[in-house]
């Protein structure tokens, strides 16, 4: 096995595991604020996919117009299921939240499969990013490069928002304890709101991205969603930095996992898992008594 | 309304439900379909033992049930052709596979174990997956025989029916002992107030793990007679969705009543039947009906009847 193989597959590992951190940062800010589990983020992920697929057939072939605004459309369904569907839902106990984003998701996956059908929808990679990169060392898809850089610049600005920002501040302050800040005279249920949006469209952003090495179908969120409660079990549930160290941790067990023995891959992270909760239960940077 | 009267009420429903479990084949679309409502109901029956009693949210209990069709299938087909063997060795997989499960995840609370029960069912499931010489992978375990017990022979759908309906009426007995006895009073005790429980000196881990091994314990069981209810294991008996579609019957129908999840996966099964006769979309109209039900009636079903007919609980 050369040296060069081994780089590449860590950077495989790397763009696996970016489509995780904003997977894992939409579910982990969303349980967060309302401390449910959201099935339907593997739902809304595929459906980001299928925007950015309907943009560009319909509407222009141009890469960028989907990047912008698939993501952003699903940012806009997301604030609007969080008004219509889930508001109504919360002096519930999170138990009945859950099972209701369990429904939603087979509402949004079925309709995706009634109007495209169940075979999927070919994605081809965009026109400018065909070919590879030269990084002195080895040659590496021009995508899967820009998909990495597009990971780091994202998640420096979700950071710099959170904690830089006044908005910012006010929502992590309302993950913290909700009823405080709506007492300093706050509209809580607008920054629900927000950081509903937000976390869908960051699951949005992630189903454009990895549409043009997935197969889209269906059911392409399905796999993904539990492998990022891995990733908010390992990171700490409502961290930040612990979705995105943990989401790179996750792509690369999986990417080494396929060096060492193939089949065990996927499984691997299950194994590495449990390992982590016996000697750390909390994960990197999980706090305590937070929504326990 | 006096307690006798209550008492009285809740038996004539009990000996209703027992009438038409018995007579279920012959008003059932077909057999297997009333078989495969059985089933479905002893494994939500087993389910409301750690939801509705021990009050803990397991999303992985289809790694239970599908580990117990797996068990069974493969001493069937490899070992030894004997059914008594083959569903013990569902249970003991099973019971095993809960007993490392639960004492993982109960060291996690609320959401957090949670998550870890889901991750040991999909590490269950990706294992199967890739196992192909011993699980088959993808196609499922193929030709799980249904050999003769001395002189019942379950190849014939009735026949198995009644067996079937056997192991779950013994299991429904066994666990109403089970959350009626000190145990189960216990246990349900740590669900009200954990605190308090612990002050009077119980140890609500070792507790909730027991549950939880009870728990397994059926749904193995579960899963093997779903094993030679098919002939076969499909793989998607151990995915995460089956532990969402158990997790759904049971609240349908009423959790922490036993009999409630399993009215709640007779509907579920029945309506899933019916619906797909018709569409393709029953996926899309069950979602809808969850989501409905999220809204409409979270007692359950077992809540509706009980505010209709004045049951008692």
């Amino acid at each position: 096995m050369s040296a060069q193989f081994i780089i590449m597959q860590l950077f495989n590992g790397l763009v696996l595991g970016c489509i995780y951190v904003f997977l894992s940062l939409g579910l982990s800010i969303i349980f967060g604020m309302l401390g449910i589990i959201n099935f339907a983020h593997g739902a809304f992920y595929m459906l980001g996919a299928y925007t950015a697929y309907t943009i560009g057939s319909y509407i222009s072939p141009n890469f960028w117009l989907a990047f912008i605004f698939a993501p952003f459309l699903m940012g806009i369904f997301g604030a609007a299921c969080e008004v219509f569907l889930f508001r109504p839902l919360y002096r519930l106990p999170p138990l009945y939240i859950m099972l209701f984003t369990f429904g939603l998701m087979m509402v949004l996956q079925d309709a995706v499969r009634m109007i495209f059908g169940s075979m999927g929808v070919p994605y081809s990679t965009p026109d400018s990013f065909i070919g590879s990169v030269n990084l002195g060392f080895m040659q590496y898809p021009k995508y899967r490069f820009f998909l990495i850089i597009v990971t780091c610049l994202f998640s420096i600005a979700v950071w710099l928002f959170l904690s830089k920002t006044k908005l910012g501040a006010t929502i992590r302050a309302s993950t913290d304890n909700s009823v405080m800040v709506d007492a300093l005279g706050i509209n809580i249920s607008r920054i629900v709101t927000i950081v509903f949006g937000l976390g869908i469209g960051l699951a949005g952003l992630a189903g454009v991205l990895a549409a043009p090495i997935q197969n889209v179908t269906h059911l392409m969120g399905m796999d993904y969603l539990i492998d990022c409660f891995v990733v908010v079990v390992i990171g700490g549930m409502g961290s930040i930095a612990g979705s995105i160290i943990g989401g790179l941790i996750v792509g690369e067990i999986i990417a080494l996992g396929i060096l060492v023995w193939p089949p065990i891959a996927h499984a691997l992270i299950y194994f590495f898992m449990a390992i982590f909760l016996l000697i750390r239960p909390r994960g990197l940077f999980g706090r305590e008594a937070f929504h326990e | 309304m006096s307690s006798g009267l209550i008492l009285k009420k809740n038996s004539v429903f009990g000996a209703l439900l027992l009438l038409l479990a018995l007579f279920f084949p012959y008003i059932a679309p077909y057999t297997a379909l009333a078989s495969e409502i059985l089933i479905f109901a002893l494994f939500s029956m087993a389910y409301d033992l750690v939801l509705g009693y021990a009050g803990m949210l397991s999303f992985g209990h289809a790694a239970f049930f599908g580990l117990g069709a797996y068990a069974t299938g493969i001493v069937l087909i490899r070992v030894y052709p004997s059914v008594p063997l083959g569903l013990l060795a569902g249970v003991v997989t099973s019971s095993i596979a809960a007993l490392i499960t639960g004492f993982l995840s109960i060291r996690r609370r609320g959401i957090y174990s949670t998550m870890v029960t889901l991750a040991f069912a999909q590490m269950f499931y990706f294992i199967a997956f890739k196992w192909t010489g011993l699980t088959g992978g993808d196609d499922g375990l193929q030709g799980v025989p249904r050999p003769a017990l001395g002189p019942l022979h379950i190849t014939s759908e009735k026949v198995l029916y009644y067996f079937i309906l056997f192991f779950v009426l013994v299991s429904l007995l066994l666990a109403t002992r089970v959350v009626n006895s000190p145990f189960g009073k216990a246990i349900q005790a740590i669900k009200e107030n954990r605190t308090r429980a612990m002050s009077i000196g119980y140890n609500p881990e070792r507790y909730k793990l027991g549950m939880f091994i009870i728990s397994g314990f059926f749904s193995g069981l579960a899963g093997g007679l779903y094993a030679l209810l098919l002939n076969f294991v499909p793989l998607s008996s151990l995915y995460w969705t089956t532990s969402g579609e158990v997790v759904v019957m049971t609240i349908v129908g009423g959790m922490g009543s036993l009999f409630g999840p399993m009215i709640g996966s007779m509907l579920i099964i029945l309506l899933r039947d019916i619906i797909s006769n018709f569409t393709q979309s029953w996926s899309f109209l069950m979602g809808l009906l969850f989501m409905g039900s999220v809204v409409g009636f979270r007692g359950g079903i077992i809540g509706v009847l009980r505010e209709r007919l004045k049951l008692g609980d």
